[in-house]
């Protein structure tokens, strides 16, 4: 009993769960067995190659696409079963998408707003703060199709928002945006995220991802391939035994001292860095640092060897080193 | 009051392009020009005949009235076929389908513009209409007729045109695949009592005499006939015009003795033109209701859930 209620108590913070999800079309499996939770307020980055069934599994999620077999749940709702009720709790915003031709800014969130049975009151009210939080406040009476590529994206980020959903998806925001646009995105994001809410984006870029995200899940030929905190998805892949001692002076004292431990390996020797691998705790590690600078090794830092977004993708899609 | 967000949205976006304008502008233009050359062909009948100029002017009524519909009939499916279609080529489709609203929502949205439109013009066309009741002196009641028929023509048409849409990616192809439907029922329905009629006439011919259960129920097959738009307007215009039915004759060709079975009801009175009235409104909400089923990206997604549910137990 108590673990069913600490299970549900555990549910009931997920916003997004997908379990034993699988898509094919026709011989071609698109997704396959893709089971994910993403925790309420999580920015979530969905990562993979073109192919790998990022795309997929989004249309899935917004009910614009019926998986084979599976279970996704938004906000404890099953998304099969209660379509109604899911489309108020989603927001979302495709890679492509056209706008209508004369039709005024305020006019388009109007539209949007009384799709969800809005008061016009209300749709007012609430669409004039979200277009003072995408910062188009300025061009309520502009026309949609005279809007640049950046602005209409942030005008349909603000469209998916108009009826408060709890979570947002997001494929591929940034594709085709300069960088001013890009940036002006994230920010949004960030804010949106800082504003409670659970954000799903998939992107390529991974670098913006990286500092956007607080998750991640990386896909590869249809399967999750890893997923989880960046932290965790980093030190699962590149462990967490890679330590950079940079130093001045004093290589020799310290590789001997290195040498004298017996649960690290000089990995590399630069003309100012120690790169080592190792096995040690951190008052091991702080005890040959100390012996170091005792023996006279002008140390000037060290830290642990970070990896990179990029470079984790690359190992675990299989095409890193 | 609840106005379908599409059916206010598309009316404003449309009445903002000049497209509209030049419809109407076509549209009164066709009407002028029909109107002339039947006012000039009345005055030239009337040069021969002792009959009143104004009595005949009744005529201008089924003569504006079928230009009219032909004209809706050929408008509206190519207003909607573009209604599914385009949002899925202007990339909007997707977004809808993920708001608030249902896939018959949509589908009601979309009909509801295009009838809108249709009575845009005919509305519009309301003086000119006009003209027969005050000179001709025809009753009131029948301008109502028409527009009730009006209304009956773009219902149709335009659910053929959205489960066109709804069929087809592109646009023109459900223009096209739109006009394949007004071909079955204007041609495909007269196919079965022609061959019914030519099989009789060549029994007869070679045996002398038509088998009995042939010629009894034989004439049961006119019945495809119900779902033929140009017989239901010819039986409408007959009733109006000359106060006569053309379906009470009907089934007399294939068999001498009088027809049984629902032929003979629906040949009697005012039967055959309130079922096919019912047919077309019947069908126009079956396709309505197919092509929802068929924009909704997710259909079966419910049974397919309450399956996944009793696998899970």
């Amino acid at each position: 009993m108590a673990v069913c209620m600490a299970m549900r108590k555990r549910g009931c913070n997920r916003m997004l769960q997908i379990s034993n999800l699988y898509k094919s079309y026709g011989k071609f499996q698109a997704v396959s067995n893709l089971t994910l939770h993403i925790p309420k307020g999580d920015l979530f980055g969905f990562v993979g190659p073109n192919g790998a069934g990022k795309t997929t599994t989004i249309r899935m999620v917004c009910g614009l696409m019926l998986p084979n077999s599976g279970y996704i749940a938004i906000n404890g709702i099953d998304a099969l079963a209660n379509q109604k009720e899911i489309k108020r709790q989603l927001g979302y915003v495709p890679d492509f998408f056209g706008v209508y031709d004369n039709l005024k800014v305020r006019e388009y969130m109007d539209f949007y707003g009384s799709m969800y049975r809005m008061h016009s009151r209300e749709i007012r009210r609430i669409s004039d703060d979200l277009l003072e939080l995408v910062n188009l406040s300025d061009k309520k009476e502009a026309f949609v199709d005279t809007l640049s590529r950046g602005m209409k994206q942030r005008l349909c980020v603000a469209r998916a928002l108009i009826h408060n959903p709890a979570l947002l998806v997001l494929d591929e925001p940034n594709s085709g945006l300069d960088p001013r646009a890009r940036v002006e995105m994230k920010e949004l994001l960030q804010n949106l995220r800082g504003m409670g809410k659970t954000i799903v984006i998939s992107s390529h870029i991974l670098s913006e991802l990286s500092e956007m995200c607080n998750s991640i899940g990386i896909m590869n030929h249809g399967s999750l391939v890893a997923a989880g905190r960046i932290e965790d998805v980093m030190e699962g892949v590149f462990g967490n035994n890679q330590l950079v001692i940079t130093l001045e002076e004093g290589h020799e004292t310290a590789i001997r001292i290195i040498n004298e431990c017996t649960r690290v390996k000089v990995d590399s020797v630069g003309e100012h860095e120690i790169r080592l691998s190792h096995n040690m705790t951190k008052p091991e590690i702080a005890r040959m640092v100390g012996a170091m600078i005792a023996g006279g090794v002008v140390v000037t830092g060290f830290h642990k060897q970070e990896g990179d977004l990029e470079t984790l993708f690359m190992r675990v899609t299989g095409d890193g080193r | 009051m609840y106005l379908n967000p599409i059916v206010k949205k598309d009316i404003m976006v449309q009445s903002r392009s000049m497209k509209i304008c030049w419809g109407i502008f076509v549209y009164e233009l066709v009407l002028a020009l029909v109107f002339f050359l039947a006012m000039s062909i009345i005055q030239g009948n009337s040069r021969y005949s002792t009959g009143n100029i104004y009595s005949a002017m009744v005529w201008l009524y089924p003569v504006l009235a079928i230009t009219q519909l032909i004209i809706l009939g050929l408008v509206v499916p190519v207003k909607t076929a573009s209604s599914i279609s385009g949002e899925k080529e202007r990339q909007t489709f997707d977004i809808m389908m993920t708001t608030g609203m249902s896939p018959i929502s949509v589908i009601l949205g979309k009909v509801m513009t295009a009838i809108v439109q249709g009575m845009f013009f005919v509305v519009a066309s309301m003086p000119v209409m006009a003209l027969p009741f005050i000179i001709g002196g025809m009753s009131w009641a029948y301008l109502f007729w028409f527009l009730g028929i009006a209304l009956l023509v773009s219902l149709f048409s335009a659910s053929i045109g959205i489960l066109c849409s709804s069929l087809c990616k592109k646009s023109i192809s459900a223009v096209i695949l739109s006009y394949v439907f007004y071909l079955i029922f204007f041609l495909g329905t007269v196919v079965p009592p022609v061959v019914v009629a030519v099989v009789a006439e060549n029994l007869r011919y070679t045996l002398g005499s038509i088998p009995q259960p042939f010629e009894v129920y034989g004439d049961n097959i006119y019945l495809c006939l119900l779902l033929n738009p140009a017989v239901y307007l010819a039986e409408f215009f007959a009733r109006v015009m000359a106060g006569e039915s053309l379906t009470n004759n009907m089934g007399s060709f294939a068999g001498q003795t009088k027809a049984q079975g629902p032929i003979a009801l629906m040949t009697t009175g005012y039967w055959w033109f309130i079922s096919a009235t019912i047919l077309f409104v019947g069908i126009s909400f079956l396709f309505l209701y197919f092509a929802s089923k068929r924009i909704n990206p997710i259909r079966g997604g419910r049974r397919r859930a309450s399956h996944a549910v009793k696998n899970r137990h």
